[in-house]
């Protein structure tokens, strides 16, 4: 929202200077985004959020204005320089017919009048100019009146072409889907099902919230027009629009809640405006057909429960003062009406039609909080007792923590990548792209697909690097989603590398080494893949930290030495299988470990110790036979001469 | 024959002190405990002292041997010393070290861990959550209905639903992880004290301060009397130690519709020093030209929320916040630019 500081100031004062009143419009919720000088203006661009529809006007701005500058309240509304209104919204000339069916379940309110007469011409400079500075391209004068009084009180108007609306009747309907709907900008539309509209005898004339129809637009041969100021149901305004991907701002307003006691003084104020600048005359009553009257409605604060949210004693008398320079007509609950606990405190306020956002008692916290400064209030730390007991989806940090250092010490550096893939990795990957979940509106095509595998990302992170560096070991510990559909979708945290400068083996080790930190026993084989001159392993982490067994219990030394051998064996069994058989001889051989490879043959170390007692040479010798015995009959193995 | 004992002892110690070199040790060593040595050759005489001394005098002349043997062994020792410390004189000392092979960890990573200390003392504990979440606890459970115009402000990456028996736009990527309070919330009864750090996704073009993917740690705690001033104190304390005693704060008011009073808390730019400007005249654009950087919204849980998890809003109240991870990290080391987090280059990845 743009925010001229020569029209705010036309309805209150500002003392503040700009960058002063920049920096209070952002602490109390009016983001400043950017403050432009302009030859003979200061501009605010704003950020508005999605509770504020009130904001979304000149006038709105103001009244925060007024509460910053802490002015005084007076009458409710009145620290604010209202505009005044001239008509009295009768008829002057013939009245002409006009017939409106409408139903309240989507059309709360329909606010209208008829003007007769009126000139469509260009408009006078200092409105052009103003709707300039809104970032608005002046159209005609009825066109460019509907507008500013959008922009300065909040309640988008349209004013429709009367001679062209066929036999002079309106109808509020929902669509059946299908209809096409030509915008007064020309463009064309297909409207989804339940689409509020107006249609007369003939066609649809207006898409209700969002844009009229170029059917019944206003143009230079317009003699007659109907002027509309109505209350929309957010939801319905926000579904279409969304659907047919069409935003302006009167959609923006309504999608927000529009200020349904606003009417009645938007019609006024065009009315005015036209018959000033258009000249004409009003044709009809009034019409005004609603749900039900919108009034102010009441909220009670209790002054205890205020300080004990906001965690200080703000006087009763500065709330009233906040409370009431915001146009809240906060009044001091007395004596018998203490209706809630003995003794306490309750303001009431009377909560402007304006004020959709304020529904609850917290939301006047809020506002108390806001006008008060955030910025004013003493910092305190949370008092109470500390959990200690286990919440659920709890994570222990500390074992990633040892597992990156791990793979840190070993030369490896850590990488993040997105989640997002696209269907050309999955393709170069060999993966079928039917199998993998899918994003239904992707940024683009390059992230469409949920990752089921960390090494896509991984495989280009190493050839990214080749150009500078040339040996790369990469690793990342994220998550990989799994799963054909989205009944089945699975996310797992998978830890992955790539080396291209480390053996199989020493990427091996890393991962016995952190397997055996965790006191995980397993072989990682089968983790670990050979891609041509790279190593590469994936496992699922999250899985692997399930079968950590954190318990470590101290052993005492041995109190009897141990005898140390090396045998160098001649077979073709696998090493494991070496290990495994030489193992199963003897409970006092307590370790054995490959120590050497030459040719065809390895060279086995091999501990025997017995707890209780010295370990002669006469036991391990009759230990030996008994190994290279079994070695021989079940692998064919020898020992080297 | 003491006598003559002793003087050998004399003698070879105040030689053994005097000798510079190794060679020289050796001649000493020659000199007295060789096969002609001083010390032998008197070795020899012990059998001519009479017997009833014989064995006092062999004592002796024992204890003087180890003398001469140990002084002997400590000046070498020295000697040797003295001579790797003039082999060190002779290399060129200010050549690099050879540094072990490590790798490194990332800045994110870094950060994280800091966080996670961080909250620690005062009391948070980790919770992790999925990233493929329902749109109940993405925005329902958080008071954000299927047509509220907050959804705006994060618009969501839907799933493909095809082949499930699950309908469209009910499972999305998350996009914020506030969405864990829910789930969080509605297992464990008050107190309760939770971070949760994750990644986050959304329907947003990418550029220097926006990604489709990025890092959050949310944080929620609940209690009796969890006050306003508690959440500012905290955000200070944490962002604090994260970013240094002179780091500067400053507090606004927001809307989330999960939050009641809603807070936005901004920290000064680190690329531009609060300056919107860089020193070479351009405008920061790491802070859209502010001097100031958005990374922390907070606020009082609304009750709405608290009602949605079964605690009773008006016994207990907190606070929740999300601390932009991605952007604080970006902040801590004034890198400009969010998608230098995901650039796997180990020129940058070796600065940390």
């Amino acid at each position: 929202m743009l925010a001229p500081l020569s029209w705010l100031k036309e309805y209150v004062d500002i003392k503040l200077t700009p960058k002063e009143l920049g920096e209070k419009l952002t602490e109390v919720g009016l983001g400043v985004e950017k403050i432009t000088k302009t030859s003979d203006d200061t501009i605010f661009e704003l950020e508005i959020t999605p509770n504020r529809p009130d904001l979304l006007s000149i006038i709105g701005i103001t009244r925060e204005i007024a509460a910053i500058e802490n002015q005084p309240a007076g009458k409710a509304g009145k620290n604010i320089k209202y505009p005044k209104f001239k008509t009295q919204l009768k008829p002057t000339a013939k009245v002409l017919p006009l017939t409106i069916k409408t139903d309240s379940k989507i059309n709360p309110r329909f606010t209208g009048i008829i003007i007769s007469g009126v000139k469509v011409g260009e408009s006078p400079k200092w409105l052009k100019d103003r709707l300039e500075k809104m970032g608005q391209r002046p159209i005609n004068n009825i066109v460019d009146i509907t507008n500013y009084v959008m922009l300065e009180l909040g309640n988008p108007i349209h004013a429709f072409d009367y001679d062209k609306i066929a036999e002079h009747i309106m109808i509020v309907s929902q669509t059946k889907g299908g209809e096409k709907f030509e915008s007064v900008d020309g463009v064309t539309y297909h409207l989804p099902k339940d689409t509020v509209v107006i249609s007369d005898k003939e066609k649809i004339i207006d898409l209700c919230g969002i844009k009229g129809g170029r059917n019944t637009g206003t143009y230079e041969d317009t003699k007659t027009i109907f002027i509309r100021v109505p209350v929309e149901i957010s939801n319905l305004i926000r579904r279409t629009s969304l659907s047919l991907g069409l935003r302006s701002e009167a959609s923006s307003i309504f999608e927000r809640g529009v200020n349904a006691g606003g009417t009645i003084d938007a019609l006024k104020r065009t009315v005015d405006l036209v018959l000033e600048l258009a000249g004409g005359e009003v044709a009809s009553e009034l019409y005004d057909i609603k749900k039900e009257y919108f009034k102010p409605w009441k909220l009670e604060l209790r002054v205890k429960r205020l300080n004990q949210i906001l965690g200080i004693e703000i006087p009763t008398k500065k709330i009233l003062e906040i409370l009431g320079s915001l146009n809240l007509s906060p009044i001091h609950l007395p004596g018998e009406r203490k209706r809630h606990l003995e003794g306490e405190t309750v303001i009431e306020c009377a909560i402007p039609t304006y004020r959709n956002d304020l529904k609850i008692e917290e939301d006047l916290i809020e506002e108390i909080a806001r006008i008060y400064g955030y910025n004013n209030f003493p910092k305190t730390m949370p008092g109470g007792t500390i959990p200690t007991k286990q919440i659920p989806y709890f994570k222990d940090y500390r074992l990633d923590e040892k597992v990156k250092n791990i793979l840190k010490a070993s030369g490896f550096s850590e990488i993040y990548t997105y989640s997002l893939i696209s269907e050309k990795d999955l393709i170069e990957a060999g993966i079928n792209s039917q199998n993998v979940l899918r994003v239904d509106n992707p940024v683009s095509r390059d992230f469409e697909y949920l990752r089921p595998t960390l090494k896509t990302n991984l495989l280009k992170a190493l050839s990214q690097n080749k150009s500078n560096f040339e040996k790369i070991n990469l690793f990342e510990l994220g998550k990989v989603y799994n799963g054909k559909n989205l009944d089945e979708a699975e996310e797992n945290y998978f830890l992955s590398g790539i080396s291209n400068s480390k053996s199989y083996f020493e990427v091996k080790g890393m991962l016995e080494k952190i397997f055996e930190d965790l006191g995980i026993k397993e072989d990682p084989t089968r983790y670990i893949e050979i891609l041509n001159e790279r190593i590469f392993f994936e496992l699922n982490y999250s899985e692997l930290i399930k079968k950590i067994n954190p318990d470590k219990k101290f052993i005492p030394l041995p109190k009897y030495p141990p005898i140390v051998e090396d045998l160098s064996i001649i077979s073709d069994a696998k090493t494991s299988e070496i290990i495994d058989e030489i193992k199963k001889q003897s409970s006092i051989i307590v370790n054995v470990s490959l120590l050497d490879q030459f040719e065809d043959s390895r060279t086995f170390h091999i501990v025997y110790q017995d707890e209780n007692k010295n370990l002669t040479g006469e036991e391990v010798a009759k230990i030996r036979e008994k190994l290279l015995k079994s070695l021989k009959e079940k692998f064919t193995a020898r020992l080297r001469e | 024959m003491e006598e003559e004992l002793m003087q050998i002892k004399n003698s070879a110690v105040s030689m053994i002190i005097e000798a510079t070199d190794q060679k020289e040790l050796e001649e000493i060593k020659l000199q007295f405990l060789g096969r002609s040595g001083k010390l032998t050759s008197l070795f020899k005489e012990i059998t001519k002292v009479p017997i009833e001394r014989r064995r006092e005098v062999g004592q002796l002349a024992n204890d003087v041997k180890n003398i001469i043997e140990e002084t002997l062994r400590l000046a070498q020792d020295k000697v040797s010393d003295q001579e790797s410390q003039s082999r060190k004189e002779s290399i060129d000392v200010t050549a690099p070290g050879i540094k072990p092979p490590i790798g490194h960890i990332h800045p994110m990573t870094q950060v994280l861990y800091d966080v996670v200390d961080i909250f620690k003392k005062i009391g948070f504990q980790v919770a992790d959550g999925p990233e493929i979440e329902s749109d109940y606890y993405n925005f329902e459970a958080l008071n954000i209905a299927k047509d509220h115009p907050a959804r705006d402000t994060q618009q969501t990456l839907y799933l493909d639903t095809r082949n499930s028996k699950i309908n469209p736009g009910e499972i999305i990527l998350r996009t914020q992880t506030s969405a864990m309070q829910g789930r969080v919330m509605e297992k464990v009864k008050p107190p309760v004290r939770v971070i949760v750090p994750g990644k986050n996704f959304r329907y947003e073009q990418v550029d220097a301060s926006h990604g489709f993917e990025f890092w959050q740690v949310e944080g929620f705690m609940v209690d009796e009397n969890v006050r306003l001033t508690d959440l500012f104190g905290t955000i200070d304390y944490v962002l604090k130690k994260l970013m240094g005693e002179s780091t500067k704060l400053k507090f606004a008011t927001t809307n989330f519709p999960f939050v009641e009073p809603g807070v936005d808390t901004y920290i000064e730019c680190t690329v531009c020093k609060g300056k919107a400007r860089l020193p070479d005249g351009q405008g920061c654009s790491f802070c859209k030209h502010s001097g100031w950087s958005e990374i922390m919204p907070a606020g009082m849980i609304h009750p709405n929320v608290l009602k949605a998890v079964g605690y009773d809003s008006q016994k207990v109240s907190g606070f929740a916040f999300a601390i932009g991870l991605s952007r604080l990290v970006t902040l801590r080391y004034q890198m400009d630019d969010l998608r230098l987090l995901t650039n796997p280059d180990l020129r940058i990845l070796n600065q940390f």
